[in-house]
Formats: C-alpha cells, structure tokens, sequence
C-alpha cells in the first residue's frame, strides 16, 4: 500500500531523514518509535506531502506521490493527524469534522450526517456543538483523528496522539486505534512513549538521527541493543513495556 | 424548509425597508444617504469575502475600486461607450489582479499581506495620477451624464433599486460561503491552511479564488460608485482612507458575517452623514470636529465590542435567553 524507498530529507546541512526504507502493507498498523529530533515527524511530513523528499521515493499504492501536495495526496487515500493538534478553534466540532467529511461527499446535508456518525464513533458525540478551541487537550486529540477519519482514509498517519494524555484518554484513544484498525483501516502510529506503543503495534520501526535502527516485533525491539543505547537511560520504560 | 436565523431576518427587513423607501420618500438627500449606505454596504461585503471569509486581510481594496472605477469612467467620457462594458473591462483587470494580489497572501502572511495590498493600491494611484495624456492625471475624470439605463445615467429612485440590486446579491454571495462546500471548506483554510490541505482542500487554490471573487465584487461598485457620483478622482478612488473604510464598516458590523458588512455601512455611513451635517456649518475651528467623534466612536466600538455589531446581538440574545430560562 504504502512504499518508502531509500528517502531522504535534509534541511541545510541537516539531514534529518536519512534513507529510511519500508513497506506497509493493507491492515498493517506499523509503529514509528524514537526519541527527540530522530525525524519521526519528519517521516510523516514527507509522506503526507509536507515536505519534498530529497532523495528516494514515496509509492502510494504504485504511485510516486512524492512532491505531490498534501490535499492530493488525502484525495488518494493517505490522511494524517498533527503532533500539535490543528483544530479550526472557531468552529464546533461538527464543522471541524464535516470539513472533512465534505472532501469525499460534495453534498453539505450528506457531509453532516457522516461528520455526526464519525463524532458518534470517535465518543465526541456530546461535544457536536462546542468549539473546538474550548475543547480540552484529550478531546481534541480525538477530534484531529476524527476529523482525519472523515475524510474516509484508507490509510491513516498518527502523529503522537497520545502525548500529553492522562491515563484514562490514554486507554480511550488506544482503543479508538484498535478498533479501526479492527475495522480494517491501515495505521501507522508515531509515538514517543514506548510503552504505549508496545501495546498497540504489531510491527515496529525505530528512527534514531534519521535512521532506521531497528525493525520487528515489539518483543524483539525491547531487546534490540542499539534501541537501548538510543533510548539510553530508558530501559526502564522497555522493561515495563 | 429549515427556520431563518434571526439575522436573516434582520436582513430580510432592513432590505425589504429600502426597497418601500422610494415609495413614501422623495427627499433626494435621504434618497442619496440610502444609496450610499447601499454602496458602502456592498463594498464592505465585498472586502469581507477575502478579509472575512477567507481570512486575508487586505488594506488595498480601493485598488479594485479605482481599477473599476475608472475603467467606467475611461470608456464613458474618453471611448463614448456604455459604462456597462467599462464593468465588464473592470471586473476582467481586477480577477487579473485579484489573482497577482491572491497569489502574494500564499506567499506571505498577516501583516506583510496587508502592507503589500497597501503598495499595490498606491502603486495603481502613481500610475493613475500620473499618466495625464490617458486618465487626466490629477486632475480626475469627470463623467459625463448621460439619461438612460444602457449609459448609468439614473435618477435616485432607480439608483436605489440599482443598489439594492447589489446588495442583496452580494448578501447572497456571503449566505453562500456560509452554507455550501466551498465555504465550509474555505473557513476550514482561514482556521488553519496546513490542516484544511490535510483534510483534502487545495488550500492555495480556494484563498486566490477567494481575493479574485472579492476583488472582482469590489470592482463592480466601483464602477457603479464613478457613475453615481459622476467624477472620479485618482487621490480618492485609489486612498488607503477607502481601503480602511471597507474593513472597518466590516470589522464594526461584524467581520464574516452576511449581516455585518451592511450594519456597519448603516452605522458609519449615517454617523458620518450626521456628524458633517451638524458640525460643517459652525465656525473653520470646528470643521473637522465630526472626524474627532468618528475616530472615538470607532476606538469605543473596537474597544468593548471587538466582535462587530452582529457579535454584541448574540451576545445579548444569550444573555436574555439565559435571563428567560
């Protein structure tokens, strides 16, 4: 479904994504690991056509997207989410979401009944009319995934949506995440807490300075020497994991 | 058929108001103060679509309304044409430079946007006030009275349906963008451009359609106000004092707001009418007085009612509704 080629991105003299390589393939939910600054967001920018690569190539289901704007790239399927949550403040929740909605149903009535029936899915069905900067942060981490799923991706890019949580939205959004992928929809999820992580993915790929240094099972990444040493000081949180 | 938000209502009535003035009201100084209320109104909305809607704020506006303005007054007095086809010619420069204008708000943001609207609106006024062998220079363009509908020449009467014209259908543009795809869509780009383009909206594209449609609008009243008035001076059509005008009868109505637009043209337009009336006859020393009462006017109402007269309406229909329950 999605193939990342040797791509490469460099800012400068920086290169903050360097010939990183993988292939997910449909019903994949694929981790992205790694601490501070290891390009994960990055990543996720030169896929989601943010950014152009420098070098290598990004395949879309067969097609080189790579420099293709981002709403193309959403049209063909690849919807992402923010790190730092990108709600529209002034409107309610289910305009933020219809806005999404509208990209795949041109009707505004049929946009706003599939904006209410994702609200309904994603547990915001309460919050429909309220706008979305009053929303705490919890809320509004779900509304970015909600406002993603309207767009009816086939493949969805998460970028931290559990950072900042506390324990309860924690285990709320983890269940969101299994149950899409439950349904059917393809994943891949950034995440800084490993733990989290661990619980949720079934295949892990670990950045550290814009490298993949290790891909597998989460069982074999928490042994994986060069994941200790980059995560150093944090073999606890694997332990725990 | 779903129930009218109460500022549809309001809109319905104070249009429905105009279009019975000329029945009962043949006082041509009243008749003027309605059609330049309408005028003002229509400007105003056409701003707001790029500066309301789309979120662009632009203080060179009055390039559009210069551009329209003398493109009528141009074929009128020098080529001896209708001031129909000098609408049309202005409205075809002004999606050109709507366009040059839209392509700059996705190159740079806020500020450095607006004070290059500014440059680009005084950079049409060197040129209009300078090149004297083609548009008279400063001298200005006197436009010939002409009777009939084909030539523009219109007493006050038909002047005020010809503005009432306007205005309704430009209040219908903004029920547009408040209730279709593409304004859903557009109020997604004005919220947060990175994330409408994630969402699947081709942000770039949506805000240049957005300040050509608006610069386009502008540049209609534009040839219409040179028609009306009759003579068109490069120093006023193409002022940063227009530019400002247009934001601010917006921003005080109430800035992305179908109503807004009109309330504040209504406001400011009759404040300003009042004012000059009352003070213009007492000694020099006071002549300017109505320009000190406008200016504080405008600092209260920027001051305790930052969201427009349309904002301070909800505002109280809460509280009463609240006060009800």
């Amino acid at each position: 479904m999605l193939t990342l080629e040797r791509v490469t991105k460099r800012f400068g003299g920086l290169t903050a994504v360097r010939d990183v390589s993988l292939e997910v393939r449909e019903g994949d939910l694929l981790g992205i690991i790694g601490p501070n600054g290891a390009g994960k967001t990055t990543l996720f920018n030169v896929i989601s056509g943010y950014y152009r690569p420098d070098g290598g190539r990004v395949l879309l289901a067969g097609r080189d997207v790579g420099g293709e704007p981002p709403h193309v790239i959403c049209r063909l399927g690849l919807t992402r989410t923010f790190q730092i949550v990108k709600p529209f403040g002034n409107l309610s929740v289910l305009d933020n979401v219809m806005i999404g909605a509208l990209t795949r149903l041109p009707r505004v009535a049929a946009a706003r009944d599939e904006a209410r029936r994702v609200i309904d899915s994603c547990g915001l069905g309460p919050y429909a009319g309220a706008r979305a900067k009053a929303l705490p942060v919890g809320l509004r981490k779900r509304l970015e995934v909600a406002r993603a799923l309207a767009t009816r991706p086939r493949l969805l890019l998460l970028d931290e949506v559990m950072a900042g949580l506390n324990p309860t939205e924690l285990g709320g959004i983890v269940e969101l995440i299994r149950r899409l992928h439950a349904e059917g929809l393809t994943l891949i999820v950034i995440e800084h807490i490993m733990a989290a992580m661990m619980r949720l993915a079934r295949r892990i790929v670990v950045l550290h300075h814009g490298e993949t240094i290790a891909e597998g099972r989460p069982d074999e990444i928490t042994r994986d020497r060069r994941v200790i040493d980059a995560y150093l000081g944090e073999e606890f949180v694997l332990a725990e994991a | 058929m779903p129930a009218l938000a109460p500022g549809r209502w309001v809109a319905v009535a104070l249009f429905g108001i105009v279009a019975l003035v000329p029945a009962g009201v043949r006082d041509a100084y009243l008749l003027d103060s309605v059609i330049l209320i309408l005028l003002w109104g229509a400007l105003s909305a056409a701003w707001n679509v790029a500066g309301g809607y789309a979120g662009q704020v632009s203080l060179g506006h009055a390039a559009f309304f210069g551009i329209g303005a003398y493109s009528a007054a141009l074929m009128t007095a020098r080529f001896q044409q209708s001031p129909w086809l000098g609408l049309v010619l202005g409205v075809v420069l002004s999606i050109v430079a709507g366009g040059v204008i839209g392509y700059l708000s996705n190159r740079l943001r806020g500020p450095y946007f607006a004070l290059s609207t500014i440059a680009f609106s005084q950079v049409l006024l060197i040129v209009a006030s300078r090149w004297r062998g083609f548009t008279a220079g400063s001298e200005g363009i006197p436009v010939p009275f002409r009777p009939g509908f084909w030539t523009l020449g219109l007493g006050h009467v038909a002047w005020v349906y010809l503005a009432l014209g306007v205005a309704v259908l430009y209040y219908g543009v903004a029920i547009w963008l408040e209730t279709s795809r593409v304004g859903y869509q557009l109020a997604g780009v004005r919220e947060d451009e990175d994330a409408a383009e994630a969402l699947g909206i081709a942000s770039r594209r949506l805000k240049v359609y957005a300040v050509t449609l608006s610069a386009a609008m502008t540049s209609v009243v534009g040839t219409f106000w040179a028609q009306y008035v009759g003579f068109v001076d490069p120093f006023y059509v193409f002022s940063i004092d227009l530019s400002v005008r247009f934001a601010l009868n917006t921003i005080i109505g109430g800035i992305g707001t179908g109503l807004g637009p009109f309330l504040g043209s209504l406001l400011i337009t009759s404040l300003e009418t009042y004012l000059r009336a009352t003070f213009s006859g007492m000694k020099t020393g006071f002549a300017g007085i109505y320009l000190v009462i406008y200016g504080t006017a405008l600092i209260l109402v920027v001051r305790f009612v930052p969201e427009g007269l349309t904002g301070l309406a909800a505002r109280l229909r809460v509280r009463s509704s609240r006060a009800h329950a």
